[in-house]
């Protein structure tokens, strides 16, 4: 195995089919990272219990950061809290955070937490999954993988996951969703899911292969062309409407002027 | 009502015990400085100390990482074949027993009335001669049996049992007769051992008697379930709820309580019927089969179809394919199957369906089970016990085995005061005021009671009722005695200085030995020596096992086909059942159902949880389901009751009030609450006023072969509060 140190892109994989809903990861994670005793990272929702009496199905959902390869977050924050290792990992710094919480906004997953109790201390804001660089970084998987009884939760090259995830549904094409989530969603995450019911059934998302943040980038990108433009526009129009005025005055039509304004800024 | 930690309390915490180690850089303590020889820690008194987990009975190794004389962090330790590398919810949460704010921290002395929770400070040398004092006493007024001992399943046990069989008392509780005696009788019955191994490696086909494996943790075993699962193979899981492991099964039977022995004898009579068996493994090893097959001719598939409410061609299919894929295939023998009082017989059947089909060398092993080659310090003989028990064994229930015993009797007897009057009660990581059932009864037994004293890091239900508490050391502050797996022995040691004036098990009963006139039995000088002792014929010192954590044994010689049984055999009929009046071949014994508006009261497990120790643990509060009383909706909707309503649920016994939880999960003449909620020590203030205990509700039945509570066989009513 490689030397968790140098995998290149770190991920996650996540089998559903695996899971028991013991979360132990949540313990892990809690100690490991000294989370307040009212504040989680990992949530394992034993979301579906489904069907009736005597026939029932149930799934549970380990939810985590997604550690996207674009992650939103971080095209949101408009200071620079938040950043994207190469590795893998997205991290977030509480020094640089004013608490605008675009962030929770911006994320399709719903990742990021606020501390709205901590009202507006410095540095205090915002929470999530870090992928315990403290351990990664000296050759330990995060504590919620190291510790998962059933191996339901794995970490590994992505590339690697990926091949072990499409393995695991083409031993088992009745057991599996045929579809790996994360490998494409939101322009691909580091953490994967495979899973026996449908992925909108363990409470994620539909999304596309692009980056939510590549559609509001996208307009975004139009702010300053059309600030500029619209400025241009209400000028035009303010001029037209005091030369419009003046002309009342003067009894004289040059209507065309706010138009050829409007021209020349393109 | 609950006191939750703010995060700086809990970084508190962590170093609150500490104080005094700020300077242990320079003079470190006793753990430290021999974790620092062991190569465990660092100059800065920082790293990974081997030890092992006791957050529940399966034992797991760990590495704790230590920084400056705290622990911060519980891993598994990778080469302890229990844990292999993880810890459950439990294990990971175990650093927060540790340092429960409710630890008790001095030995305490009750002032107020019993019960009241009055307690002053008292030294360990007053509070030992208090509790010799009483001891001595009571021994000198009544004889050494009036004192009553319990407690559960641990490593320093067998220092317990000394210190119980050299006072000369023949009365000892353990938790077992609570859980699993049924398998362990019908196990020493069958096999002539307690437990068989079981092996997943090569499984094909599990039928699963109500165990739990996804919620009820075994660490290495639910692994290795789960990775059996994914292999393929076929799993069968009887329980009447839709537990996280129905879940996983291919195939969950809801099968009506307490009729599992009609399903396991239906299995017998198809496979015996129709030549499914294997002849060779029946003739060369087994003794009784005939007698077997002309009892289950009977019960036919039919026939346990209207009793199980399993369809007859399920069950018949069942019983061919498992067949099929033996001796790949194992009828697991549970813990506890269906607590009924016919579970022992349901436990009997288990073992001769995979005795038939020659499972046995293929998915049941010999039991790995002790070495003979630790050592011991030398004691001379125990004292000759003429007394009666008061628990019926063996005089009542020949069958159970003396370190066994029948607990829920010990109890009925010490209120009955018959055969004779017990007037004192040492207790020890034990919590009978919520584990035996009926507990208006188990408090009435403390009432008889002139003196109780209670073993334990934290102030528990029984502890409250006490005289005298002792403060212990937790499992991460102590060494144990050595625990044998395979051929390697495993070390429990410290990974941070005793908090308060908790003290070792070790100690503490040495310590109350020599007060009590039996150093002779306790010839250690102090933990370090003791486990010295153990190690010394195999040539091996503390310093060495410590580095690892284990140490390698001597290979065992273990006989793949050898029983300890009367003929050496297994054996399908037991002759020595037949001579008791009881039968030697499982025949159908019809349970109790509940009457027309009552419900069969289940109990189980939550993968947070362990038994009644658990829950005052915060972390494992912050991450456990609210407790409450599962009812089928459609139950629930019948009774014009609603989701989340108080309910009064009442027993023969008892009744408690309890938030109704309404679901799909459960069959519908059925109730389910996980036990171990319900407090009544106010000194566990997290766990206090959390919900109720099904203790109050539980009515006493005990199996007379295995001396087995029937835990599953109450009814109760509900009605809205």
């Amino acid at each position: 195995m490689t030397d968790i140190k140098n995998i290149k892109h770190k991920a996650f994989l996540y089998d559903a089919t695996r899971c028991i809903d013991c979360r132990a990861c949540m313990m892990a994670c809690s100690v490991e990272n000294n989370i307040p005793m009212n504040k989680t990272r990992i949530w394992v929702a034993g979301v579906g219990l489904k069907g009736e009496y005597p026939d029932l199905d149930r799934a549970s959902m380990v939810y985590h950061c997604m550690h996207c390869d674009d992650p939103d977050c971080l095209s949101a924050c408009p200071v620079g809290a938040y950043s994207k290792r190469p590795d893998g990992p997205v991290l977030y710094d509480h020094d640089k955070c004013i608490g605008c919480r675009y962030c929770m906004n911006a994320c399709p997953f719903g990742v990021p937490h606020f501390d709205y109790d901590k009202g507006l201390i410095p540095g205090a804001f915002i929470d999530k999954c870090t992928m315990c660089p403290q351990r990664i970084d000296n050759g330990l998987e995060p504590a919620c993988v190291a510790t998962c009884p059933t191996e339901a939760l794995m970490f590994g090259e992505r590339a690697d996951l990926l091949v072990e995830a499409h393995a695991r549904i083409q031993a088992h094409p009745d057991r599996y969703i045929d579809h790996v989530y994360g490998e494409t969603e939101n322009g691909g995450t580091s953490y994967l899911i495979l899973s026996h019911v449908p992925f909108s059934e363990l409470g994620l998302p539909e999304l596309g292969s692009k980056p939510v943040k590549d559609v509001s980038e996208a307009v975004m990108g139009l702010t300053i062309p059309f600030a500029v433009t619209w400025g241009a526009v209400l000028t035009g129009v303010s001029v037209g409407v005091h030369a419009y005025n003046k002309k009342k005055e003067a009894a004289t039509e040059e209507p065309a002027e706010a138009e050829e304004s409007t021209e020349e800024t393109k | 009502m609950t006191n939750t930690l703010s995060r700086r309390d809990f970084l508190k915490l962590g170093g609150a015990f500490a104080g005094a180690l700020a300077v242990g850089k320079f003079i470190p303590p006793a753990v430290a400085q021999a974790a620092r020889d062991a190569g465990h820690l660092d100059a800065n008194n920082n790293g990974y100390i081997p030890s092992m987990c006791e957050m529940c009975v399966w034992r797991c190794g760990l590495l704790a990482k230590v920084q400056d004389g705290r622990v911060v962090k519980l891993e598994g330790n990778p080469e302890h074949p229990h844990s292999k590398g993880k810890l459950c919810p439990r294990g990971q949460a175990g650093l927060m027993t540790t340092y429960d704010p409710d630890r008790v921290l001095t030995p305490l002395v009750r002032v107020g009335k019993r019960g009241e929770g009055k307690f002053r400070k008292a030294s360990w040398d007053e509070a030992l001669d208090i509790v010799a004092k009483n001891m001595l006493d009571i021994k000198q007024k009544y004889g050494p049996e009036a004192m009553v001992f319990s407690s559960t399943h641990n490593l320093s046990q067998p220092l317990f049992e000394n210190l119980l069989q050299a006072f000369g008392s023949p009365n000892y509780g353990t938790q077992r007769s609570l859980c699993f005696n049924a398998m362990i009788v019908s196990n020493l019955m069958t096999y002539g051992m307690e437990e068989p191994d079981r092996d997943y490696s090569e499984l094909k086909y599990i039928i699963l008697t109500g165990r739990n494996l996804a919620e009820a943790i075994s660490n290495s075993e639910t692994g290795e379930l789960i990775h059996a699962i994914d292999r393929g193979v076929k799993v069968v899981y009887l329980d009447p709820r839709f537990t996280k492991t129905a879940a996983k099964a291919t195939e969950w039977l809801p099968v009506r309580p307490g009729t599992d022995l009609a399903f396991h004898l239906a299995l017998l009579n198809v496979i015996i019927t129709e030549g499914l068996y294997n002849q060779s493994f029946v003739d060369q090893y087994t003794i009784g089969f005939d007698e077997v097959a002309t009892s289950v001719r009977q019960y036919t598939p039919e026939w346990a179809a209207k009793i199980t409410e399993i369809p007859a061609d399920t069950i018949r299919r069942i019983a061919r394919e498992f067949a099929a894929a033996a001796p790949f295939a194992l009828a697991h023998n549970g813990w506890r199957t269906s607590n009924f009082v016919n579970s022992f017989q349901t436990q009997r059947a288990i073992t001769i369906l995979n005795a038939i089909l020659g499972n046995w060398g293929r998915t049941l092993l010999p039991a790995g089970g002790e070495s003979g080659s630790l050592g011991a310090p030398p004691q001379p003989a125990y004292p000759r016990v003429s007394a009666l028990r008061l628990d019926g064994v063996p005089w009542k229930y020949p069958f159970v085995p003396l370190k066994i015993g029948v607990f829920q009797q010990l109890r009925d007897s010490i209120v009955a005061e018959d055969p004779y009057t017990a007037h004192g009660w040492f207790i020890s990581r034990q919590n009978p005021a919520m584990s035996l059932p009926d507990r208006k009864k188990t408090l009435q037994a403390f009432s008889k009671m002139d003196f109780i004293v209670t073993v334990d890091i934290i102030m528990n239900d029984t502890a409250w009722f006490s005289d005298v508490v002792l403060p212990e050391a937790s499992y991460l502050e102590r060494y144990d005695p050595l625990l044998v797996l395979g051929n390697r022995a495993f070390l429990r040691q410290p990974v941070i200085e005793p908090q308060g004036e908790g003290k070792s098990a070790l100690w503490i009963y040495k310590q109350l030995g020599e007060r009590l006139g039996l150093s002779d039995f306790f010839q250690y000088q102090d933990d370090e020596d003791y486990i010295a002792q153990q190690l010394a014929p195999i040539g091996a010192s503390l310093d060495d096992i410590r580095k690892q954590g284990y140490i390698e044994l001597p290979e065992g010689n273990s006989e793949l086909y050898k029983w300890n049984t009367p003929s050496g055999k297994i054996e399908l009929r037991s002759e020595t059942l037949d001579k008791a009046g009881f039968d030697g071949v499982p025949k159908w014994e019809q349970p109790p159902a509940p009457k027309s508006g009552q419900f069969y009261l289940l109990t189980g497990k939550d993968a947070r949880q362990t038994q009644f120790g658990t829950q005052n643990n915060q972390l494992l509060h912050k991450y456990d389901d609210e407790p409450g009383l599962w009812m089928n909706v459609k139950t629930v909707a019948s009774l014009g009751l609603r989701d989340g309503d108080m309910v009064q649920v009442t027993s023969d016994v008892g009744q408690i009030f309890v938030k109704l939880q309404a679901t799909q999960a459960i069959r519908p003449d059925c109730v389910y609450m996980t036990p171990g909620f319900g407090h009544l020590s106010k000194g566990l203030t997290t766990a206090y006023g959390l919900g109720s205990s099904s203790s109050d509700l539980h009515v006493t039945y005990t199996d007379p072969i295995s001396g087995s509570q029937a835990l599953s066989q109450t009814f109760v009513s509900v009605k809205k509060a």
